[in-house]
């Protein structure tokens, strides 16, 4: 009899425990594939494309006050991904020489890249994260891969992860598959098509726009065989880039052909512009560039028509606007991009990223139009991911509750029962074998 | 069950209730910013502007070493600038310089500055306490990395090769705690250049940016435009009054220049900054500008300033309603003539230094001190080289019109270098110049001919050697408070550029294919010598 009960409280505890482990299985199960799905819907949301933020590296890999016109290549497009909402911290700007600040420059501080001088692209608030001697081809193949030594500051790393667009643009003298950096070493094509590969690998990148401006520009995206890139160069194998036009009183050439349409192309893009790749592809005009520009995406998934400008060029965060009393689970949340603004008289408080430590845009913010515009808008970076997650987390709410007391009385059952089992079988032992 | 939810529930109360003491028992600390502006027309037309930013953070002080392996205590500033106290905090360091300059300073012509940190280029030096968690040069490799992404320079690069530890001509602005020995590190980087990007960060760091007060007329365009400019930050930590960092950036303008064809030294804001000051910076303790009037000339300032203080105009920044537009103008001049001005400025002391020797491997540094008071002068020198400058210490002589004073030179260190540690030179000596005389010293130098890996990008310009030191000691007619002052003040020359035998660079892939070329040969001759068989054939008929 007694081995009887014993046996029943046996199958009992296991039966609850197995009943307690089937639903803990299915809890988490079902909370995996609700969050998955809730991350899915939000990351795959119309406006950001599938990745939660940008970076751009922008190399200039010339040194030489006569070229300068690298300098103001690479400093336009600083400028364009700034105004595009880019903020610094996720800018890399590499500058190999010092042209603004050079002795040979009648206009300290500016770097211009039309004639006239109209717009200075230097500007009062510029970071340069890698300049002189420190742009080497080491230097930047470390920038992309992330094996940099543990002293470097973040200013100086891609901190990149599996939902980064990434927007690489380098310019200078090169020839077939290979750019010069300082006039003293080559980057191959193998090379950044390696380190590409590499990113990828250690899921550092979810799309990268690789732009390139130098003579026979286009042989250097030719061996790229990593997924998600979509790449354009300058000029075909065997033809040169050649410089736009000359400033009289700067006295060299101040910017290259092709930038300098690309440039002008890109001042018609604004942040919240549905330009698209293909528009901008389709913009190139081989007569007045004097090249013939390439594009090649075979690698990237996406059409390239459905590919906004901004998805590679902005900084562009989700914003959902909820309404103060309604809870913010339950509130339908109404997604409209803003883009991230790096202006100073106007920024809004986002961050793309985890704030860096050194140079945050945050503190340039001023506090008074922050708190505004918390009072009625709820901001959040699309990195966040807590929007589009809430809606989900609320609707499970009521299962959760259930589910949660129903477990609750299963454990104590079963440990009431394990207990009393382990409690009985010393008394029954004995007497048996007395 | 639910007693063990409601003992988790005390617990967690209990957890968080701690968290939340600890966290309220850091000390909030005053925060004083203080700023000022001073402008100093120089006697060859010159104007001295000089931007000083002080903030002290009241009766704080800097990170104990031996903490630096447990959670440092939480830091809230208001005014203090957060990443730079950050950095201080995370590596422990007591006092900081660091200074980016452009162009040399003319001894001669404009004066000692204020703050002797002048040197061409970037200079860094801090003092740091021991610590058995983190090493003293462990927590120099983060500092100059974090100052590198600070203050967007190539600081990153202040490692072993290029630091020293002088024990002359730096001595500590503020107070070193006694508790823990100090030791000093002190790196030049002749060849930094000061740009906007420099800037930049320098303003994010002022609690007002540049928005408002004295520091909404550092305008990049106009500055980098200036004949000399420079900025540094100073940090010191003074005992019963607290931490203080000290920026400042200085510009030496040249008016007759700027005013185009009418040669006039007439200054105005507008002219020198391209902006005016339309409001004060609402959380600083004083902001104020200060205009030196020259002793002689007849002069006009505008507006009229709110107090005199001696020769010194004090306009009240605070004070100020309408946007706020000095100029000082000489209207009886029609032409600034620099030729009728006597060089009051001229320094006791001048110095001059090249590098002589033809060649690229054999060469010899001079230096040459005139003293130009009546008094013997008592200096230190102290140069400090790369690690591909090697110096004959034999061979240093010290020559009073070519007669041999040896006895002159007392020396204090020589720390040779090794080509395997790549260490720099460091010579520090005390040099005894009698009244009105000229000494020079000179010493043979080997100009290392370096791995082809090691030369810097544009190999064929040339390095750039950081400019030698000289450091008054002491002066014979000063004494107690004033010694003091005078010991800190040091003497920097130009910078030197040294022209390293620099190999073809294309020579690597010459060997490679002259070496592949004769493997091929050799080897295909030898195999197939070794592998083919000679034989006759019969061949049928």
């Amino acid at each position: 009899m007694r081995t009887n009960i014993l046996k029943r409280a046996l199958l009992a505890a296991s039966a609850a425990a197995a009943l307690y482990l089937a639903l803990v299985v299915y809890e988490v199960r079902a909370n995996e594939t609700a969050h998955a799905a809730a991350a899915e819907s939000f990351f795959g949301a119309k406006n950001t494309q599938g990745h939660t933020n940008n970076w751009a590296v922008l190399v200039c890999a010339s040194r030489y006050w006569f070229n300068y016109r690298h300098m103001a290549n690479a400093l336009g497009m600083y400028r364009t991904v700034k105004r595009l909402g880019i903020p610094d911290s996720n800018i890399i700007l590499m500058l190999a020489d010092d042209a603004a600040c050079n002795p040979r420059n009648k206009f300290p501080g500016t770097v211009f890249s039309n004639a006239g001088r109209h717009l200075d692209l230097y500007g009062d608030n510029i970071e340069v994260d890698y300049r002189g001697f420190e742009v080497t081809v080491p230097n930047f193949i470390r920038l992309l891969t992330g094996r940099v030594e543990p002293n470097v500051p973040r200013s100086k790393r891609l901190l990149t992860d599996d939902r980064s667009n990434i927007f690489v643009y380098m310019t200078g003298h090169g020839g077939n598959e290979f750019l010069k950096f300082q006039d003293n070493e080559e980057i191959s094509a193998f090379d950044i098509a390696d380190a590409f590969e590499q990113m990828w690998q250690k899921k550092r990148y979810n799309e990268i726009f690789f732009m390139i401006d130098t003579c026979q520009a286009n042989t250097m995206y030719s061996k790229f065989y990593s997924p998600n890139i979509l790449a354009t160069g300058s000029s075909e194998l065997g033809e040169s880039s050649y410089s736009h036009e000359n400033d009289n009183e700067v006295g060299v050439a101040i910017i290259d052909s092709y930038t300098h349409y690309v440039l002008e192309y890109l001042e018609t893009v604004n942040k919240t512009s549905r330009t698209t790749m293909s528009d901008f592809f389709n913009h190139y005009d081989p007569v007045p560039i004097k090249s013939h520009p390439g594009v090649r995406a075979d690698l990237f998934p996406r059409p390239v028509h459905e590919t906004l400008v901004t998805d590679f060029f902005g900084g562009v965060a989700q914003v959902e606007l909820i309404d103060d009393d309604s809870e913010p689970a339950r509130g339908t949340p109404i997604s409209i991009s803003i883009p991230i603004n790096t202006n100073t008289n106007t920024n809004v408080p986002i961050q793309n990223e985890e704030p860096r430590s050194a140079r945050a845009e945050v503190r340039d913010s001023s506090p008074a139009s922050a708190r505004r515009v918390q009072s009625n808008v709820k901001v959040k970076s699309a990195g966040v991911g807590v929007g589009g997650v809430g809606s989900s987390v609320g609707s499970g709410n009521a299962r959760d509750g259930l589910s949660g007391e129903m477990r609750t009385w299963i454990g104590t059952f079963s440990v009431l029962v394990l207990g009393a089992w382990v409690a009985r079988p010393r008394g029954g032992n004995k007497k048996a074998v007395r | 069950m639910v007693a063990v939810e409601w003992c988790f529930r005390l617990t967690s109360v209990a957890l968080l209730h701690g968290l939340l003491r600890a966290a309220s028992a850091a000390p909030v600390l005053e925060e004083e910013f203080y700023e000022n502006l001073k402008l100093t027309p120089l006697p060859d037309g010159r104007l001295l502007t000089r931007f000083d930013f002080k903030t002290l953070l009241r009766d704080a002080a800097p990170r104990a070493p031996h903490t630096l392996a447990e959670e440092d205590e939480p830091q809230h500033y208001n005014l203090f600038p957060l990443a730079l106290g950050q950095l201080l905090r995370e590596h422990a360091v007591t006092e900081l310089h660091l200074t980016l300059n452009a162009g040399q300073w003319n001894y001669a012509a404009w004066g000692q500055p204020e703050d002797s940190g002048v040197a061409t280029g970037a200079e860094l030096w801090a003092w740091m306490g021991e610590s058995r968690a983190i090493s003293v040069k462990d927590r120099w490799k983060g500092i100059t990395n974090g100052l590198a992404g600070l203050f967007c320079a190539t600081l990153g690069g202040l490692d072993v090769r290029r630091t020293v530890s002088p024990s002359v001509a730096f001595q500590p602005e503020g107070d070193i705690p006694s508790s823990t020995p100090h030791h000093l590190l002190y790196a030049p980087l002749p060849s930094e250049s000061v740009c906007t990007e420099n800037l930049t960060p320098f303003l994010k760091l002022l609690p007002c940016k540049s928005r408002s007060g004295v520091a909404s007329l550092l305008n990049p365009h106009r500055l980098f435009d200036a004949d000399w400019h420079g900025m540094g930050v100073h940090v010191t930590w003074e005992e019963g009054l607290g931490v203080m960092v000290r920026m400042n950036f200085v510009a030496v303008y040249n008016p007759t220049r700027l005013m185009g064809l009418q040669n006039k030294r007439d200054w105005s804001f507008r002219l020198l900054f391209d902006r005016s000051i339309t409001r004060a910076c609402p959380v600083a303790t004083r902001s104020a500008i200060h205009v030196a009037l020259p002793s002689e000339g007849n002069f006009r300032l505008e507006p009229t300033a709110h107090s005199n203080l001696g020769n010194i105009a004090i306009f009240d920044v605070s004070k100020v309603q309408e946007p706020l537009e000095l100029s000082m103008k000489w209207p009886d001049e029609s032409e600034f003539d620099h030729t009728s001005f006597a060089p009051s400025l001229s320094p006791p002391l001048t110095v001059r230094r090249v590098l002589t020797g033809a060649g690229q491997s054999q060469g010899a540094l001079a230096v040459s001190l005139s003293n130009t008071n009546t008094e013997t002068m008592r200096v230190a020198w102290v140069e400090t080289m790369p690690w591909f400058i090697k110096f004959y210490l034999h061979t240093l002589e010290a020559t009073i019109k070519g007669e041999r004073r040896n006895d002159l030179v007392k020396l204090v260190t020589y720390a040779p270098t090794s080509s395997s540690s790549q260490a720099p030179t460091l010579l520090e000596s005390h040099v005894t110049i009698p009244g009105n005389t000229t000494l020079r010293l000179t010493i043979d130098l080997e100009k290392s001919f370096i791995s082809y890996t090691q030369h810097p990008p544009a190999a064929q310009r040339g390095w750039d050697l950081p400019g030698g030191i000289i450091a008054f000691t002491s002066h014979s007619s000063h004494r107690g408070e004033k010694e003091k002052e005078l010991r800190e003040q040091r003497i920097y020359t130009p910078i030197l550029l040294v022209d390293l035998p620099t190999p073809d660079f294309s020579m690597p892939y010459n060997v490679i294919i002259m070496t592949s070329t004769l493997v091929t040969l050799l080897f295909g001759t030898i195999f197939n010598m070794l592998t083919r068989k000679f034989v006759w054939i019969k061949l049928h008929e």
